[in-house]
């Protein structure tokens, strides 16, 4: 693994003319500093907690293109429409923007790219775009573990392409906008993307990534790292929804700062064959900062599935609540890991945590751990996991009424994953039910 | 008239312990038929061997279905060819709306049997008739199946099923349990009105509250895994009198 950091570091330094935004101080500096601190740390291996569930023997065990020329071309035709509540559609393949579509930009809304904003406005996402240890966390010892971010660190060294969502004061963007990335690469290349979204005082707004590599099941290395500042008396929706293929690996990483009288609704809908992992770093730096994190989780086949929350609690009456659902088919395997950090003096802090898993197979597996860090006094905490199978009494019960067996499992799985879905509002709700309506037809 | 359901000398083990140990009983057309039982006699059994539960093991015996070998025929099939059990002990399953339960399930058999399926006005219209007919509100109809109903509601909304799918045989497994005296009404009432020359029904009860609202055509005592004594409803009203454990030793 030596060899490997070692090459990547080199890699790096051969490549970085061409890595965009080199001429602006304080970016060059990131990289330079993040690619430090990957050749120190590696790739996470199972001796970080974060990162003891599963292996990934797929990253350390190979070599990944970085900057590689893509030869796969977009078939622009074969495209879906955007979507009739979509007010604007990024679009990406293989990390390279393709298209921006919208009918009319509302006002005080700008969506560009990374690129755009490097040459155009750096300054804009300076302190916007962080280092991966701004959102590590302080040990009790006021010691600061880097290693389990040190794919942010990666990212942050390599990324060349992403969006960035700025919303103005008090603007409401109506319907939503989506960032699509779509992948169709060859075998062992990599790509990170680098995306901020930024909302000033009281503004409105709802951004899907949609991150979709069905086509081809060769091994791949992807990351997105989305920065998110949601100022006062904001709210932004920011969900996810992953779909890819087997042998694909991909890290994403969601980092966001709530402020004051804010909040902050992010769902993942992860269906993969592959290796996925999402995370979602969240501090609650004002008063009365809330979030709610949903996750849902399908896998079947060999799919690595896992989510990762980290929720801190940094000001008084901040509110928060998780609730994880995995389905897991055939070889799946899959974990949660979710965290409620309460600093001290956050009193008046409320928050829940639930995950609850169904295994549709013997063979399937599923780690949850809840963790609880409370360093204040007048706080309401709860957590719950379950994991269990379909149950014989429900099967029974539904066939007994003339429904084929089947059908009746699609009807339980798909009662599970509901209480996910019928949390998104009616932009996204149909699209996720496509999502669930796809994995159920594929597993069952 | 004629039968519509004969069960010949069937033995049926459950974990491999014997419960039902040569059980014979035929059930005409438009008959009413109650199973009056001590506990474990094997009732519930028997429930679930004729809705085809699984962990039932048929070791001996056969059972005819207006005319066909039930035991050969799936779970869901039953139900389509006109099999109904309303439980004793309602199953919840969060997240599916009643009327989504109501409604698959009277399409899937509509589909088993080559009919034209419902689409979502039409059942709505069928469904608030029968919801009306048992006093009950439609708000049910959106509330997850039997999650957070009473006692009474639970066996009403089976009630509400079974009026919903139009069975040719139904089994009301000790239906009467856990009611009170105005739900045992209204759901002897909803049964009452779904009978005619069609259906036929197995009523297993403990007592003869329920008997007295349905006036069963016949009773049959099943104690010891058969059927040990087939009378009318003077046979009910000498079980008050002697218990179960008389009626076991006069025969």
């Amino acid at each position: 693994m030596k060899n490997l950091q070692h090459r990547y570091f080199e890699d790096y330094n051969k490549n970085k003319p061409l890595l965009p935004g080199m001429d602006v101080s304080w970016l060059k500096d990131l990289r330079e500093e993040a690619i430090c601190q990957f050749k120190k740390d590696g790739f996470p291996d199972r001796s970080v907690e974060e990162w003891n569930n599963y292996s990934y023997k797929a990253l350390t065990d190979n070599y990944f293109e970085p900057l590689s020329d893509n030869k796969v071309k977009i078939n622009l035709k074969s495209l879906e429409e955007k979507d009739s509540h979509c007010t604007i559609r990024v679009i990406f393949f293989n990390g390279k923007i393709v298209n921006i579509e919208y009918n009319h930009l509302p006002e005080g809304v700008e969506v560009n790219t990374l690129t755009y904003f490097f040459k155009n406005n750096p300054d804009f996402l300076k302190n916007k775009i962080s280092t991966a240890n701004r959102y590590s966390e302080e040990r009790l010892s006021n010691i600061i573990d880097s290693r389990p971010q040190s794919i942010v660190a990666f990212n942050t060294a390599f990324h060349h392409e992403g969006a960035v969502i700025y919303i103005k004061k008090n603007v409401k963007v109506p319907g939503y906008i989506e960032l699509l990335h779509l992948g169709e690469y060859n075998k062992n290349i990599m790509q990170h993307m680098r995306s901020v979204v930024y909302l000033e005082e009281g503004s409105n707004c709802e951004v899907l990534e949609n991150i979709v590599n069905d086509k081809a099941s060769d091994l791949v290395f992807t990351s997105n790292v989305t920065d998110i500042h949601v100022c006062d008396d904001a709210s932004l929706s920011f969900h996810r929804f992953i779909k890819g293929k087997s042998n694909q690996i991909h890290i994403n990483n969601v980092h966001s700062l709530i402020h004051k009288n804010s909040n902050f609704f992010s769902t993942s809908i992860i269906n993969s064959l592959g290796q996925v992992r999402a995370e979602n770093r969240i501090n609650l730096l004002g008063e009365n900062a809330s979030t709610k994190i949903n996750m849902l989780m399908l896998g079947s086949k060999n799919t690595v599935l896992e989510g990762l929350t980290r929720v801190q609690h940094s000001k008084k009456n901040t509110r928060s609540d998780q609730k994880a659902r995995i389905v897991l088919g055939q070889n799946g395997k899959a974990s949660f890991q979710g965290k409620i950090r309460v600093n001290q003096n956050s009193d008046g802090t409320l928050a829940n945590m639930s995950s609850k898993s169904l295994l549709l197979s013997d063979k399937a597996r599923v780690n949850s751990k809840p963790e609880l860090e409370i360093l204040a006094d007048d706080v309401r905490c709860s957590h719950g996991v379950t994991v269990g199978n379909l149950s014989e009494e429900q099967l029974f019960y539904l066939r007994s009424r003339g429904i084929p067996e089947v059908e009746a499992r699609k009807l339980l799985v798909n009662a599970f994953g509901n209480t996910i879905l019928e949390d998104l509002n009616i932009n996204f709700a149909d699209r996720a039910k496509k999502i669930m309506l796809g994995y159920y037809n594929d597993t069952i | 008239m004629g039968t519509a359901l004969e069960i010949k000398d069937l033995f049926v083990e459950v974990d491999k312990k014997e419960i039902l140990k040569g059980l014979s009983l035929n059930i005409e057309h438009g008959e009413l038929a109650a199973i009056m039982g001590p506990n474990g006699a094997g009732k519930s059994t028997l429930a679930s061997v004729l809705a085809g539960k699984e962990g039932y093991n048929v070791t001996k015996g056969s059972i005819k279905f207006l005319g066909k070998d039930l035991l050969k025929m799936s779970t869901e099939d039953r139900a389509a060819a006109g099999v109904f059990l309303a439980f004793q002990y309602p199953v919840e399953i969060p997240g599916v709306a009643t009327s989504t339960f109501v409604r698959t399930a009277l399409n899937a058999q509509k589909r088993n049997r080559g009919e034209a399926e419902l689409d979502a006005m039409e059942f709505l219209k069928l469904a608030r008739e029968k919801a009306k007919e048992l006093k009950m509100s439609e708000e049910f109809f959106q509330r997850a199946v039997n999650v957070g109903f009473s006692g009474g509601e639970k066996k009403r909304a089976e009630v509400f099923q079974m009026s919903m799918l139009d069975p040719t045989l139904a089994i009301l497994d000790e239906t009467d349990s856990g009611l009170d005296i105005d739900a045992l009404k209204i759901v002897a009432e909803g049964v009452n009105r779904l009978r005619d020359d069609k259906l036929s029904g197995i009523v297993i009860t403990h007592y003869q509250r329920l008997l007295d609202y349905l006036q069963p055509d016949t009773i049959h005592i099943l104690a010891e895994g058969r059927i040990i004594k087939t009378g009318d409803k003077s046979l009910a009203l000498l079980l008050e009198e002697k218990g179960y454990q008389g009626i076991v030793e006069a025969n």
